[in-house]
This record gives C-alpha cells, structure tokens and sequence, in this order.
C-alpha cells in the first residue's frame, strides 16, 4: 500500500458514450485514465494492488448522470488546476468532471453518509394519467415486497420504504426526437417519471429500475430493460432458457424506459440542510 | 429470397441514427456496450467535411474484432490522414440481429451511427471461413447489395483483406475487390485512387441508375464514377484482386479448369502485398481501447511478422512470408509509446512464433525495467518454440495456468513429416524443465488426420503423453496433470499440404476413439472438438467459386456464428450444399493431384508453388527443412515474389543493426542461434532469473526447446483464442 497525501472529492458527470458501461468496466475505465494521465493515484494493500478510487454508489449499466461523487486518492500531492488537467488529458469519453475538493484525507467514507439519489427518465407506451394513477397507488401501498436475484438465491424486501418521492409529469421534449425510434406509424404515449430514492445502511438502496418494475407490475405490463445488473440479467435469461428472441406482446407493448438519468446523489447532511 | 430489412431515411442524405432509436433496440439487448462506442482512441471525424469514407466491417462479436491487431493498426493509419475517415462496425449479436428486423433500423457504425451503406467502402475483416454467414447478415442489415451483381451504384464497394483471402473464391461472389497481404500500404493507395476518381462524391441523378433489387430512393443520386471504372482502378493497384473480372471454367466431371479474364484491366496474376518498412515504422500507436472487457483485453506491439520455421501445415506461417524483425529499440520505444497512449496495463509482445524473435529477452528485459509494473505477455498461441527460461522470466509465479506445448504429431516420423522436428527427448526436456520451474499442469496440443498418420502415430500421442505425466508425478505426485487437447487437421491453401484432402469423419472418430482408450487414467485429460466445423473449415477454405450459393443458401436457411459452437449447426450446411448440387466432402477430402489447376493458383502470397511441390515431396520422405532465420535458404520464392531482400539464412537478420541504439543504450547483435557470442552471454532480467538457455552444448537457445504458452486468464478463453489466432493477429485489410 502506498502512503495517502491527499484526497479529492470528484463531481462528475456521466453522458452517452459511457452509459453502457457496467460498474466493474467502469472502474477499470478510470484506472487506464489515470495512467493516461500519469496521476500518482495511491494503490490498495493486497496481492494485487488496485487505484485507490471510492465511489459512493456504483451506477447501473445504462444510466446517465449529472451529480456522481467519488472519492480519489493520491499518493502525490498535486494542485487542483494540474490534477483538473491530467484527469482531462485521460478521462475515458462520455466523463465530465464538474467539481474537485481538497477534502480531509481522515474524513468518514462516502458510501455510508449517502442518504439519497434523485433519477428522471422518461417512459414510453404509457399516458400520463395511468401512469399518475399507478404511482399513487405505489405511494399510498404500506409495502411492496420484491425479489432481488443474488446469484443463487432469492432475496425479498419491501422496496416502499426506498421510495421518499415519485412524481409523474410530462416527457422530458429532448429525450423526445420527431421520429423515435424511426419506426412508429403514430404518436408515441410517453411520460416522464421523476423520483428519489433512499440509500440506507440498514435498509439498503433503492434502484430506479426497481421501481420502474414495480409500477409495470402495477399496470400489468413488462418492462424494458428488465430490471437488474448485467449480470443478474444475464443469468435470469439462462435460467428461463429464453436467449435471443424477446417475447412481443403486440396487445400490449411493455413499459420501455429512455434516457435514465440519475439527477444527482445526496449526502446526509446536504439533505438536511 | 433473400430478406432485406425496409431502409429508412434519404440515401442521398444520410443522417445517423438518432440516440433515441439506438437506445430502444439496445434497451432489449445483452452487452448493449459492444454496439455503443465512444471507447478511447476512437475517432469521430466531421462527415460533412471529410472526402472518403470507410467502415471496417468484422464480421464477429466485438469482443473478437475488438482484439485485432489488424483493425487496431488500418483504422489509425486511415484516420490519420486528413481526408478520409474510418469507422468500425462488428457483427451484431443474434438478439440484435432480431431486434434491427423487428425495428426496421439498419446497422450502424460505432463512431457516427450511420448505416453501413452511407459509406464509400466497407472493409471486411475476413480472419476465418467460418465466419462468412455473419458477413452476410452484417451486408445485408448494413443496407447494401449482398452480391457484387446486386449492388446498386451508389452502394459501397465491399472490399475484403484478411488471412483467408488467399483464396477468396468462395467468397468472390460478394466482394468487389480483395486485397491480398498486409494492408497498411494498399489501404492508402485505394484511397488515392477512389478519391482521384471521384467514387466518393455524389451526383444528383434523376435517372435511376440502381437495379431492382436498391430501394427506389436511390435513383436520386449517384455517383462521381461508376462502379465497373472503379473497380477497373482498383484492379491496376498491386495486391488488389477484382473476382467479377474473372471467369473460373469448370470440367464436365466438376473439376476446376481454369479462370479467364473478362476485363483487360484485370491482371493473370495477383501477389499479396508487405508492408514496405515494418521493421523501422511502427503503426497502431493509439490503438483502441474497449469500454468492456473484451477476449485479449491488452496492448499489443507485432515484434515480428512472418515465419519461417516452415510448419507444413501452417498457412499463417507460410502465407505471410518474408520473415521481418523489429529492431530491439524501435520495439521498446513502440511499446512504451502505446502503453502511453491506451493506459493499458498489460503489452503483448505478438508474432506467428515470439520466441523465435531474435531480440525477444533484450527488449523484454528492457521493458521490465523501464515499466517495472506492465504486465508483460507472449500471448500468441501458435508459438511453438517458447522457451520454458523465458516464460519463466517474464510470467509472474502466481500468473501461472498449465504450461502449452503444441508437439502437433505424437511420433517423430510424422513430426518431422510436417517439419516439427522436434524429437521426445526433447518434449520431455521440456516439459521436465516446466515441471522444475513450478508448474503441475502441461497442456499438450495435437493434430489429429495429418498427411501420411498411421494408427502407430495416433498411438504415439498416447504414449508421450503419459511418459510426460510420469516426469509430472515425480515431481508433483497426484498434482500432476496432462491435458491433451486434439484438433482435426485442416489443409491451407498456399501450403506443402494445399492438394491433401482431410480423414473421413469416420477415420477421425476411429482415432479418437482409439486414442479415448489409449488416454485413460488419472491425471490425463483429453479434448477434442467435433470435427464437422473442420470439414466446412477444409471445404470453403480449399472452394471454388460456386461456394458462393451455398454460403448464400446456408445464411437464408439460419447459419449464423458458425464459429461458435453453441450457434453451429452442420445440417445447415449439408442441406446448403446438397440444394447447391454439391459434396462439402469432396472439397474437404479430396486428395488433389498435383497437376490439377487449383481455383487459387491465379493469386499468390510469395512462396512458391515449385517450393511448395518440393517440400511436400521432402515431408512424404519424412525429411525436414531447416528454418532459415538461421539455416540456409531453402528457396521459398519469397524474394523474387515480393521483391523483398532477406538476409536471414547463414547471415542471420543483420539488416536490424543500422537501427540499433537509442542513444542511452546500446544494443548488441546477439547472433542467431548457436552463434557463439549468443551462447557466450547470459542476460539476466531484473528478477535475477536466467533467460538464456544456451548451454550444455545444446543446440542452443530458443530452438533446443519447444513450446507454447498461454497466460492462465487466457486458458478459458481457448476457444476464443483459437478465433482470434484464426482471425489473424496481424494486418488484414
């Protein structure tokens, strides 16, 4: 392990050409940047010793975003202007780095002080007023008991808890272009969905697509993509033997989520504020 | 009939497709992160603004395509000129092949998600034959004609390179030009040439000039040149083969008979291309970096291209001559300078045979010292003269999987019959050493229907094997493992093998069969792969023209990925083949008498075909061919063919030292193999681990020991990695 000699706090960004990133390639991504950029990142103990970069929350593969936090440390000391212009020099395509901190190097970690995460998207083959209607009924639910995949085994919890907010409004116009998809013979039903979610140490976090599940089950309607990581997807579909061909139900097209976005993640004490 | 997806949009004005479009059909896809791009070091160009365009199509997943040296290299070298761009499209997966059809949308390019058909030329990567039915699925979903005869005038010239061109005709009916060889120079002077021409500019045209299968919009434009100019152009260039201006003549009995020239711009013969300065010009600097993982997951710097160890089955081997060597300090500065420009963490020093890489410890030393924390790999496959010493050095203890040795043949005869020459003494030399240095696993490859096998030699790999396992024991008791690993024998074109024809699927499974029991018993293991892929393998590798319908056929009746077996499907073929009017048995298996007019005999790669008829008739009296690298010339043809100067043989590659010395360091011309000042010196690496084995009054190092090596991450990754050794690991077009 290489001696810590400073810290920064990142605000960063994540835009199209990175969103389909899952959280592992994602990491690996920031490690080639920061040799690109020859930052003196400190390494980890261990046989194998990894860049010492500590996100709040891992982003699903497929989300974009405006406010992620992650916590870099360096076993140089470098001022904020030089390491703004190495991490430039290197950052993989579709990063934006909005903010950098000096932040104490002894301070608690990110991940526990995470309170909660706000995510917009819009959502296609529902009309506003049944998709209201569907997250009012959610809210109004005392519990709303899930099956998480964890390899093997099965985990249910109550997601209602994870949920502080959910808002239905109109669809963001720029997720919108005139001829989406390039396929349609006539309009589009497209809602947007706006909501915060909780990330609790002894709860757990809330996932958007999650929710987005649960609102589908609530109108009885598949969602696209399915719920989950890569991976839990991945292994769902060998499970169920269905590979390649997705099931079309013509009379009923599924709950299709477009440009997931997460707003941005809050600390505890910013939401106190 | 053939099924073409409804086209979208303008032709004339092609727009890209919209992110929202992308992101609906990638919603409903696995590893929606092959077909997104944006990786580092890929390259948007402004289109309105750049005069030529090209895709480079890789007609498989991208975590193949991504891991190819050559498309690394020809897209830098394209992108780097001013006016012409290149894009990258890989074959889709089959959920999004399903979803493209089901959306109506055409398959994009990564950089600007643009159709395949909006370019100028679209640049197949032909690396393998079993890959020719995604060919067809990428053309046809990219928008484009299928055939050379149903291409409308303003689609793009298909153009294909790669290592299985040598004999394209299989593939003819789909191409419009084939480059044969290495592509770094041919890709440039295409250019040239279609830019001075005009094949890139657009016209308005209210006449339709396209036949009836183009979809009426693009009547609305054409071109600056039309497509038989353009293809009269290209033929003029050296290295380019244009399959339309040729006729093949078949024989009543369905012999091939010969081929005639239709056009006057089409030359009698056409000579694979090298690249004019690969030892002292590094290409592929800023090589590029996928956002997933992908199946060789590093850096890669080609120290050597060619090979001349004279591997009688080996088409790499023998197709990619004259052997050339990178300078020891043109390889450092080159490895450093992309390690640079990737962030990898890992380098791959790659050839046919890195081992055989004269200055392979020098610059591996010097890489351990400058970069102390790269991760240093000899990741080629087909190496057969790995030295034990050297992966000792370079691999770190812990890194460690089964240590590959490839003896090919289990018997010295048939060993020396396909110029292995290696004895089993010396197997066991090796494989003793690897069992001393720390490993209990050894890997042993071999080839199961060569020329000339006898049941004594299927018996032999039995044999070997175990007195293999016994030396394991010694040294690791029970730990102690031999993992054979059994291919079908597939004969090459432009190879001593090209006219024999492949084992029946009966005499091959007799065999194995034999060799099951024969293998029997703890710590042995056996592997062997259905042979049925061989067979096509063997059929449209050694095909004629009229292979054409039945690639057509099997893709219209659901072939797909026949590369992978979990998406292979033989019967596909059978009935392709049996509705074409043709036996894949005959092309497979036939022995080919040596006088029959061959369909590739019009194209060339160097060697020639006296040099060919001479070795074979030195590997039926079981007589090897010494490599010349350090032996005398043995007259491949290579230097009259191409033009080239070796100055190998007695010489040794002498050539390299004008460019030694970076100024720091000096570099000393180490002497070929046996040469007394390489036995004299040992060098030792920064670990302190000898990597010189020149001693004892052996033949001396790297040559007195055999085998290869695969780095342990790589070891579930075989069948990928076969893949990717077939797609070719150096420059294709």
């Amino acid at each position: 392990m290489s001696e810590i000699l400073q810290r920064w706090r990142l605000v960063f960004a994540r835009g199209e050409e990175a969103r389909y990133l899952s959280h592992l390639d994602a990491v690996k991504g920031w490690e080639r940047a920061f040799r690109r950029g020859e930052i003196p990142v400190a390494t980890s103990e261990g046989f194998s010793p990894r860049p010492k970069l500590v996100f709040a929350a891992p982003l699903q593969l497929g989300m974009l975003a405006e406010h992620e936090l992650a916590d870099l440390f360096l076993a140089e000391k470098l001022t904020a202007p030089d390491l703004r212009e190495r991490l430039s020099a290197g950052m993989p395509r579709g990063y934006r780095v909005l903010g950098l901190d000096n932040v104490w190097i002894g301070a608690a970690a990110l991940a526990p002080r995470l309170a909660a995460a706000d995510y917009r998207m819009t959502l296609l083959n529902v009309e506003q007023p049944r998709l209201a209607a569907a997250s009012e009924r959610l809210m109004a639910s005392e519990r709303l008991m899930r099956d998480r995949h964890k390899e093997a085994r099965t985990v249910t919890y109550d997601l209602r808890p994870l949920i502080l907010d959910l808002r239905v409004g109109p669809s963001d116009p720029a997720a919108l272009p005139p001829e989406i998809g390039g396929i349609e013979a006539g309009p589009i039903a497209a809602t947007g969905l706006w909501m915060r979610l909780r990330h609790s140490q002894n709860l757990g976090s809330g996932r958007a697509d999650e929710v987005v599940a649960a609102l589908a089950d609530e109108m009885g309607m598949a969602a696209v993509p399915a719920s989950g990581t890569e991976e839990e997807v991945e292994a769902a579909g060998e499970r169920d033997g269905a590979l390649a061909t997705p099931e079309r139900d013509a009379s009923q097209p599924p709950l299709e989520v477009l440009r997931p976005v997460r707003e941005r993640l809050w600390l505890a004490e910013e939401l106190e504020r | 009939m053939v099924v073409r997806p409804e086209l979208a949009g303008p032709f004339h004005d092609p727009k890209p497709l919209t992110e929202a479009a992308v992101e609906r059909v990638l919603n409903h896809v696995r590893k929606p992160g092959r077909y997104a791009g944006g990786e580092w070091n890929s390259v948007r160009k402004d289109w309105a603004a750049t005069a030529l365009k090209w895709c480079f199509a890789y007609p498989d997943l991208y975590e193949i395509g991504m891991s190819n040296l050559g498309l690394r290299i020809l897209y830098e070298v394209l992108n780097d000129r001013p006016d012409t761009l290149a894009e990258r499209c890989f074959a889709p997966d089959v959920d999004l092949q399903t979803e493209l059809r089901a959306a109506r949308l055409p398959l994009w390019s990564l950089e600007s998600r643009r159709a395949l058909r909006d370019f100028d030329v679209i640049g197949l990567s032909l690396g393998f034959e079993l890959v020719c039915a995604n060919m067809l699925s990428m053309l046809d979903l990219g928008g484009t004609g299928l055939t050379t005869a149903e291409r409308s005038e303003s689609d793009p010239l298909v153009i294909a390179g790669g290592s299985i061109v040598l004999n394209p005709e299989p593939f003819a009916d789909f191409l419009d030009a084939v480059v044969l060889g290495e592509g770094e120079d041919v890709v440039l002077e295409i250019s040239d040439v279609l830019e001075s021409i005009g094949w890139n500019r657009r016209v308005p045209d209210s006449a339709a000039l396209a036949p009836a299968a183009a979809p009426a919009a693009a009547g609305e434009w054409r071109r600056g040149v039309d497509r038989t100019t353009a293809l009269r152009a290209l033929a003029a260039i050296p290295g380019v083969y244009v399959p339309s201006f040729y006729r093949p003549r078949y024989l009543d009995d369905g012999r091939f008979d010969g081929l005639e020239p239709l056009d006057a711009a089409a030359p009698a013969t056409v000579t694979g291309r090298i690249a004019a300065d690969f030892e002292t010009n590094v290409r592929g600097i800023r090589q590029l970096v996928p956002n997933i993982g992908i199946v060789f997951d590093r850096a890669q710097l080609e120290v050597m291209r060619g090979c001349t160890r004279g591997c009688r089955f080996c088409g790499a081997g023998m197709q990619s001559r004259p052997l050339r060597e990178r300078a020891p300090d043109v390889a450092v500065d080159a490895a450093e300078a992309i390690l640079r420009a990737t962030g990898y963490e890992e380098i791959g020093l790659t050839s046919l045979s890195t081992a055989d890489y004269t200055y392979v410890r020098e610059v591996a030393t010097e890489l351990r010292r400058r970069r102390p924390n790269t991760v240093l790999s000899i990741p080629s496959t087909r190496v057969d003269a790995f030295t034990v010493e050297l992966v000792d050095a370079i691999v770190p203890t812990g890194h460690r999987g089964g240590f590959t040795f490839a003896p090919e043949a289990g018997s010295q005869r048939l060993r020396d019959t396909i110029n292995k020459g290696v004895s089993d003494e010396e197997i066991a030399r090796c494989a003793q050493l690897a069992f001393d240095r720390g490993w209990s696993s050894v890997k042993l490859y071999f080839m199961i229907g060569l020329p000339g096998e006898t049941t004594a030699d299927v018996l032999a790999i039995a044999a070997i094997s175990k007195r293999v396992l016994d030396m394991g024991r010694r040294r690791h008791g029970n730990r102690a493992q031999v993992k054979v690993s059994l291919s079908t024998f597939v004969p090459k074109v432009m190879t001593p093998f090209q006219w024999d024809g492949q084992d029946t699927t009966l005499e091959i499974q007799a065999k194995v069969d034999a060799l099951r029991t024969a293998l029997h018993g703890k710590g042995l293991a056996m592997s062997w792969h259905d042979p049925t892929a061989s067979i096509l393998e063997a059929a449209l590798g050694r095909g004629d023209r009229r292979l054409g319908a039945v690639i057509r056929l099997a893709w219209q009746k659901g072939a797909r990925f026949d590369a992978w077996d979990e998406h292979f499907n033989y019967p596909t073929w059978l009935a392709a083949f049996a509705e074409a009017g043709l036996d894949p048995a005959w092309y497979a298996q036939r022995d080919i008498p040596t006088d029959e007019p061959l369909p590739w005999t019009h194209l060339g790669a160097g060697v020639s075909t006296a040099f060919l008829l001479r070795d074979r008739k030195r590997a039926f009296d079981a007589m090897t061919t010494i490599d010349c690298h350090w032996g005398p010339c043995s007259n491949c043809g290579v230097p009259a063919a191409t033009g080239f100067a070796c100055e190998t043989g007695e010489q040794g590659p002498r050539r390299l030292l004008l460019n030694v010395g970076d100024g720091e360091r000096s570099w000393q011309y180490v002497g070929p193999p046996g040469d007394p000042r390489r036995a004299g010196g040992s060098v030792s690496d920064a670990t302190g681990a000898n990597v010189d084995g020149g001693r004892d009054g052996r033949r001396g190092w790297p040559y007195d020991l055999l085998g290869r090596e695969m780095q342990s991450k790589d070891a579930s990754l075989t069948g990928l990695a076969s893949l990717v050794e077939a797609a070719g690991g150096e420059s294709s077009a």
